[in-house]
This record gives structure tokens, sequence and C-alpha cells, in this order.
């Protein structure tokens, strides 16, 4: 039986060919478009007992100084830093130059990011010199900065220039994004603003995510009659409203990956009704020798699956190996598309599309072989 | 004892809003280790009536006996069955499976059994040397002659031990040497092997090899002939 399926499957090659074809494109796509969208709502960074307290206008609003200990003070708050997105420019503003470039506190960061690992001596030296930066150890391999390098950063966002000294690389063991930015004193950027005590946000370390919405709602009600109104959420959720910003992709990359799952689809069912009409009259040669009309169904749907996962695994197979250069190729230009991937689920919406595209499209014809009378097969020939 | 009975059997198509009778009110027995051949001008039902034999179609009235079932009563599921196990089928025009060589044609209908791979293989040989074709087992349908497909078809409907063979005009698509091959083979399946054997053809010569004619004129039985070997 296998072999008949198999057989059958290589009777036409052009036109399995050509369908497989189809279908790997269509897989190629829709996994871009998946491992993108996973590139864009990638939290791996996130930590479920992290929040953040931002401005509830706006990020680009401030929120003053003061804030950062009252919010140390409400129940279940381990530890809070401010950071504020200085973004500058290093070097040029070619993409592969742009990094994350923050200003925080040395002496609470780690105690609220607590997966970053340095050295206490490295800690010291970085808190005891205004001028002083850490680094993500990636960026510090990519530049090929040691301890005691001076960079230079200049200002857009904030109107100052900043002459940096690295005393600390720091490592994020298993999230290879947060290696790559850099965090420096928060005081030197203040000075250099006139001290306005402004933060753009603040981090919380809670002592377990169950404490969530409980601070989440103390936080909020904290300001509600302030100028200054906070929004407090999840570390996850904070990432994600950076996608909110440019609109609905998800919506629009599930709309586009639906249109071509369903154009696949059409295409899938014309080829597997074709061959199936082709062979009515081996239907019912088939149920002459006894073949039940169950057994004939689970051919004709078994073959179509076949055709549909073969296409989407070669189709998967391309992906994984473009996806794995691009990424290469983006961590130069852009390395904020560096961790581009063939993530486990881009691999299962190509496997998935693939099979479903197959059964779908193999039931009608599969249905009518069953349905077939072998006197009507056998009079259509004659 | 009858293998076949046919009794009082009425078919009718319908078409468009006429009603075609094809056969009336038919009986018939054929008897086990026959060799009977159905003969008769186009449209006489005989070919109707073979495809109700293998139980592809049912009649409209009357009750068809074959190898001890009462066929008329069967679900579309224990026809296949009981078609697996007591019906070979022979065509006029082959209907191997092209994608499969010759040995996997036959071995076909074994895929239905619980036997071994190793065990179907040695059945299908064996099938393929009783029809001379030994030297041939993995040559597809496309490389072989119209004889050797038909012998082929042969192997296919015997692998599985029928007790009744039913024949669809078996040499109505070859040339004359190899339709007398054919026959050659049908006389020794049927005197050898003791085969029950139920030939539809329009040729005399093929009607010969047969001890019994039957004559289908308009859906009815019109003469019956039995030859003395």
């Amino acid at each position: 039986m296998g072999k008949l399926i198999w057989r059958n499957l290589l009777r036409n090659k052009r036109r399995t060919l050509l369908t497989l074809a189809s279908l790997m494109f269509a897989v190629v796509l829709l996994t871009f478009l998946t491992a993108f969208l996973d590139l864009l709502t990638n939290t791996e960074a996130a930590v479920d007992n992290r929040l953040v307290v931002r401005s509830a206008i706006s990020l680009a609003n401030p929120l003053p100084e003061s804030y950062g200990p009252r919010l140390q003070r409400i129940d279940r708050v381990k530890a809070v830093t401010p950071l504020n997105w200085f973004q500058g420019v290093y070097l040029n503003d070619r993409p592969e130059n742009f990094f994350a470039r923050f200003s925080s506190d040395p002496a609470t960061l780690f105690q609220v990011f607590t997966e970053y690992r340095m050295s206490d001596a490295e800690k010291q030296a970085w808190a005891a010199e205004r001028g002083a930066f850490i680094a993500g150890k990636a960026l510090a391999d990519k530049y090929g900065w040691k301890i005691g390098d001076q960079i230079f950063i200049k200002g857009d966002i904030y109107p100052v220039d900043l002459n940096l000294t690295l005393r600390g690389i720091y490592t994020a063991p298993g999230v290879e994004s947060s290696e790559k930015q850099i965090f420096f004193h928060r005081r030197y950027l203040e000075e250099a603003m006139n001290n306005p005590g402004i933060v753009g946000t603040y981090f919380l370390l809670l002592d377990s995510p169950d404490d969530v919405p409980a601070v989440v709602e103390k936080a909020e009600a904290m300001f509600a009659n302030s100028e200054s109104q906070v929004r407090a959420e999840t570390e996850a959720a904070f990432q994600l409203s950076f996608l909110e910003m440019i609109g609905n992709v998800q919506f629009l990359f599930q709309a586009i990956g639906i249109a071509i799952a369903v154009s696949i689809f059409f295409i899938t069912a014309n080829t597997m009704a074709m061959a199936a009409r082709e062979r009515t009259t081996e239907v019912a040669v088939l149920k002459t020798l006894g073949f039940q009309g169950g057994q004939v169904m689970g051919m004709v749907i078994f073959e179509a699956v076949l055709v549909g996962l073969l296409g989407a695994a070669i189709g998967c197979a391309v992906s994984a190996a473009a996806i794995t250069g691009m990424a290469r190729q983006l961590d130069k230009v852009f390395p904020l598309f560096g961790t581009l991937a063939m993530t486990p689920r881009a691999w299962g919406v190509g496997l998935g599309i693939g099979l479903l595209v197959g059964l779908v499209s193999g039931l009608f014809p599969a249905f009518s072989a069953s349905r077939l009378r072998i006197v009507d097969a056998l009079r259509r020939v004659a | 004892m009858s293998i076949v009975e046919v009794q009082d059997v009425s078919k009718n198509y319908q078409r468009d809003d006429f009603t075609v009778k094809v056969l009336s009110n038919l009986s018939l027995a054929v008897e086990e280790g026959d060799f009977v051949a159905l003969m008769g001008p186009s449209g006489s039902g005989k070919s109707t009536l073979l495809n109700l034999l293998a139980g592809f179609d049912r009649p409209t009235e009357g009750r068809l006996v074959v190898a001890g079932q009462d066929i008329t009563r069967l679900s579309e599921s224990d026809l296949a069955v009981w078609r697996h196990r007591r019906i070979g089928f022979i065509f006029q025009f082959y209907n191997l499976i092209p994608v499969l060589n010759a040995l996997e044609n036959v071995e076909l209908p074994l895929t239905l059994t619980k036997l071994p791979k190793a065990k179907r293989r040695q059945k299908a040989e064996t099938a393929l040397k009783v029809v001379g074709l030994a030297d041939r087992l993995k040559h597809f349908p496309r490389q072989l002659s119209g004889g050797q497909e038909q012998r082929v078809a042969i192997a296919r409907a015997i692998v599985t031990d029928p007790a009744l063979l039913l024949c669809d005009e078996p040499t109505g698509d070859l040339d004359a040497q190899s339709a007398e091959d054919i026959l050659n083979l049908l006389s020794e399946l049927n005197q050898q092997f003791g085969k029950t054997i139920v030939m539809v053809t329009h040729d005399p010569r093929a009607a010969e090899r047969a001890r019994v004619v039957l004559h289908l004129e308009k859906g009815q039985l019109a003469r019956s002939a039995e030859r003395v070997a």
C-alpha cells in the first residue's frame, strides 16, 4: 500500500514537483513571517516578577526622581532601579553600530537584574567612577572593548555628549540579547543636564510573580492624583508595547499568512482532485480486488498529506537555512535583528500548514473515491 | 452443485424519464467447475449480469446466490470482503496498476490479508508461474504486450484462489494468437485447477472453449447450448 501511494506520488513528476515547489515557497514565506513576528514579540529577557513603571501618558514623558524611594516602600517590592534610554550615536549612525544605551544606578541595577553576572570588583569600579560604564559581553566582544577603553557617544535625544570608560563587562547567561547593551552612571547624565531629577522608567523586582497584580494596583494608585501618573506593567508587556507602536503587525502578518495558506490550499486541492480523477479506473479496480471505501479514502488522504508534509518540510528546511544565514548578516548591520531564528513556533506553523493543507485538500477527492461505484467508474471508461 | 444461482433477477436503469429494462426475470444456474460463455448482441444484458454476479451492482428484483452467499443481502463492505475471497475478475482492458510491476500487481489483493510479505511474494510468484510469466516479475505493464498484461491480470485474479472467475471479454483487445493463448490458459485453469469460469464474449472462437454457452437477448435467456466433450 505504501509503495502504491509513493509511486502514485511520483507518477506525474512535473506536477508533483510544481505542487511541492508552490507549497515550499508558501511555507518559506509563512515561516519567515512567523520567525520575524517571534523576533518582534520575543520577551526572553523578561522576568515574570519584574515590573516596569513609566509615565501613563507616554514613554517620552519622564517621571520624577522622587518616585523611586516611594515605589521601593510598596509591600513585596524587593528592589527598584531607574533606567533612562539615552540612545545617542556611537561611531556613526549606521544601523550596525546601534545598541541600547541606558543610564542607571550602579547601586541597584544588579539588585533588579539579578540574572546579570559581573564581579564585585567591577561593580565597585563602576560605582566609584561617574564617567564609567559597563557593557554586555556580546557587545564588548563585537567591538573588542577591554576594561579601561574609552568610548564617545554623541547625544541626540539628550543634548549632551558622553565620554565613558569601560569598567565592567557583565554576562547574562542564556539571554544573548541582554548582553548587547551598555549602562552608565545616571549621575553623569543628571549633572550634564543640570540635575533635572528625571527618570524614564523604573524597574521593580518583586518577591514573586504572584505579587504582580497587587503591586501594579498599588503603584498606579500611589500616583493617581499626582501630576505624573504612572502605568505599571510586567516587563514582557512593556516590551510588547513597543510592537504596538508600529501598528498591529501581528494582525497584518496573520492576515498575510492566512491568505498564503488559503491560496496554497486551492493549488494542492486542485492537484489532488486532478490526480484522483485520473485514477478513477484504478480506484474501481482496487474495489474489485476487495479494497473497501475506507481503505481507498485512506490512501488518497495519505498521499495528499504526504505531499503537504513533504512540501512543508522542504520549505521549513530552506527557511531554517536562509534565516540562519540572514541572521548572521543582520547581526553585522542591524544587531536588533541578529537574534532572528527559525523558532519552534515557525517550525510548527510550517509543518502544521503542510499537514492541514494536505488533509483538507485530500478530503474531497478521498471521499469521492470512497463513494465511487465500480460500475459507474468502469462504464465511464468504457 | 450450483456455484451461481440467478433467481428471477431483473435490472432496470433510470435514464432521465425513461426506465430501461436490461434484465427481465432472468433465472439460471452455473454448476461448480463449469466453464460458461455468455453471448449475445450489445445491450442484451450480458455485461450487466456479470456485474451483478461480481457484486459491482445490485439487481432491481430477484436473488443472486454466488459461491454460497446471497449477495443481494450483503452491505457494501461485506461485499468487498466477499469479492476478495470468492471472486476473481478479469477485464477486457486488463486494468493493471501502471505504477506497480507484474509481481506487485499480482501481490496487491494479498495485501488485504494478514499474510507476511515473504508469503505474499511467494504466492504472487506462483500465480505468475502458472500463467507463464515467471520471467517477467519485475516488468511494468508498459513493458509488457497486451497478451502478457492479460496474463498478469489473470494471475492477479487467481492469486487469492477464488472459486469463481468472471471474465469480461478477456480476449476482446488481443490479436488472434494472444487471444488463443489466453483461452488456453483459461481452459487450463478450468480443467486442471477446477476454477468455475463465467465469460462474457462476442467471439465465437472464445465461446467454443466453454462447456456451456448461454445466449442472452433483450435481457432474457434466449437459448442454452451445452458442448459435449
